[in-house]
């Protein structure tokens, strides 16, 4: 066997490992295993014996594969921050609670942006918000009032806070502006705030200066009976676009239907 | 009295689609480090492994994920969803600009040094040599290296994460060990170079 049978040969084998003689892991079961014999760390093949190049490469070959362990154990504890976790758990919850019939009949599609976009998102609601206030001064100088005792500050904040147009990552725009109609209704039973939020049953409120983040998921229309729409039978099993409201803690508080 | 067996991915997947939460958060717990590590690796940014972490499973979450069990693992199934954002976040160019900032910046968490007098290698600076090496890989030989070398997948399922034979993964395996080792030996000795370590001619 020459040096290109020799490593031909190699390269459709499992490489060498980096301990004496040891089986390879199982992770690569069923491959062709190279076991080390002598103190260097090579394994044992006759051509070895007659060709110090490959030796000695087949030694930093070994030497790599150590080296390249090394990197792994010491990046084996690096794992995703806690705060996925934690909007994971959210995005489940929201998509396994508002289907009516269940996660497995709803056919449920939750979007998230991206971690890196809500700096922009903030940056554009901040600015917007800014932009609102100074345009309700120069208008009179009104105070802006609560549209009703049962809508919060921070509700308020997140409408006036969301630009007319966000991106998300999908290319999609998420329309922040509030609905023209104004007030509060109860119809259905939900109340609706003038932004078109309703509160979801059992949240807590949003505090008076809490931040709020929005995300816009895509649930089946028949999320919709449950917080007191009239939805057709035959439109049931169709799909909406919804804002979730999330608080401070992520969990989400108020829920607005596009359609 | 024996612990049970820690559930297998498939059976917590039946669990997570029937509304389980904790069953999700078991999946999450187990998988999300190596995915997270993968995406790193893959494109150099603390920021766009977290996007792509945060995705995959999110993927996961979708009624019509397209996970199908006989064409392979789910741990296969959720590293090449990892993959293929990694690489539409490179198209985008993120990861570019992400890597000079993350890493020169020393974004990465400080790595422990591992003690181990008879590993040439694990001396800190080898080893942020290695790593540096591996990010300056082509990226068809970095995804094999980390999905192989770092990650432990099979060569099976990485041949399914890569859409390819698995013979071309072990080939792309050789020839990315080749081309680290001529990048350390450049940077260790750079008059000798490339072909300091190649064999000689040998017709025994």
């Amino acid at each position: 066997m020459n040096c290109q049978e020799f490593w031909n040969a190699m390269s459709q084998t499992a490489p060498p490992q980096m301990g004496s003689g040891e089986e390879m892991g199982s992770g690569n079961a069923g491959m062709t295993t190279v076991r080390l014999a002598d103190s260097a760390g090579l394994p044992n093949h006759e051509h070895l014996a007659h060709c110090p190049g490959c030796a000695a490469r087949l030694r930093s070959y070994v030497a790599l594969q150590k080296g390249l362990r090394a990197v792994a154990s010491q990046m084996g504890s690096m794992a995703a921050p806690p705060r996925v976790e934690a909007r994971l758990r959210e995005a489940f919850r929201t998509q396994a609670g508002m289907g009516a019939g269940g996660w497995q009949s709803t056919g449920a599609r939750a979007r998230w942006m991206p971690v890196s976009k809500w700096t922009a998102v903030f940056s554009w609601a901040t600015a917007a918000a800014a932009l609102f206030a100074v345009a309700a001064f120069l208008s009179g100088g009104r105070q802006p009032e609560l549209a009703s005792p049962a809508v919060s500050a921070g509700v308020e904040m997140a409408v006036a806070g969301m630009p007319a147009e966000i991106e998300t990552d999908d290319g999609n725009p998420i329309d922040g502006r509030a609905p023209t109609d104004g007030g509060t209704s109860t119809d259905g039973g939900a109340p609706v705030v003038e932004s078109g939020f309703i509160p979801l049953p059992n949240a807590a409120q949003i505090g008076p200066n809490e931040e709020v983040n929005l995300v816009r998921v895509e649930v089946p229309r028949s999320a919709m009976i449950a917080l007191g729409y009239d939805v057709k039978p035959e439109e049931a099993s169709g799909s909406v676009q919804a804002d979730v409201m999330l608080g401070n803690d992520g969990l989400a508080r108020a829920v607005r239907f596009l359609d | 009295m024996t612990p049970s067996p820690p559930e297998t991915d498939d059976e917590l997947l039946i669990r997570l689609r029937s509304g389980d939460e904790e069953a999700f958060v078991i999946l999450y717990r187990k998988r999300q480090a190596a995915i997270y590590r993968f995406a790193l690796h893959m494109s150099g940014s603390l920021t766009v492994a977290e996007d792509v972490t945060q995705e995959v499973f999110l993927a996961l979450l979708r009624q019509e994920c397209g996970f199908d069990p006989e064409r392979g693992t789910l741990s296969g199934y959720l590293f090449g969803i990892a993959r293929k954002l990694v690489l539409r976040n490179v198209e985008r160019g993120r990861s570019a600009v992400a890597l000079e900032n993350d890493l020169d910046d020393g974004t990465l968490p400080e790595l422990a040094v591992n003690d181990d007098p008879l590993v040439e290698l694990t001396h800190r600076e080898d080893i942020a040599a290695l790593r540096r090496a591996v990010q300056a890989l082509p990226r068809r030989y970095r995804e094999v290296v980390v999905l192989c070398d770092l990650e432990e997948v099979d060569y099976a399922d990485a041949a399914v994460v890569l859409g390819c034979p698995i013979g071309t993964v072990r080939s792309r395996l050789h020839r990315a060990r080749g081309l680290l080792l001529d990048k350390l030996n450049q940077e260790r000795n750079p008059r000798q170079a490339v072909g300091g370590l190649k064999p000689a001619r040998c017709l025994s």
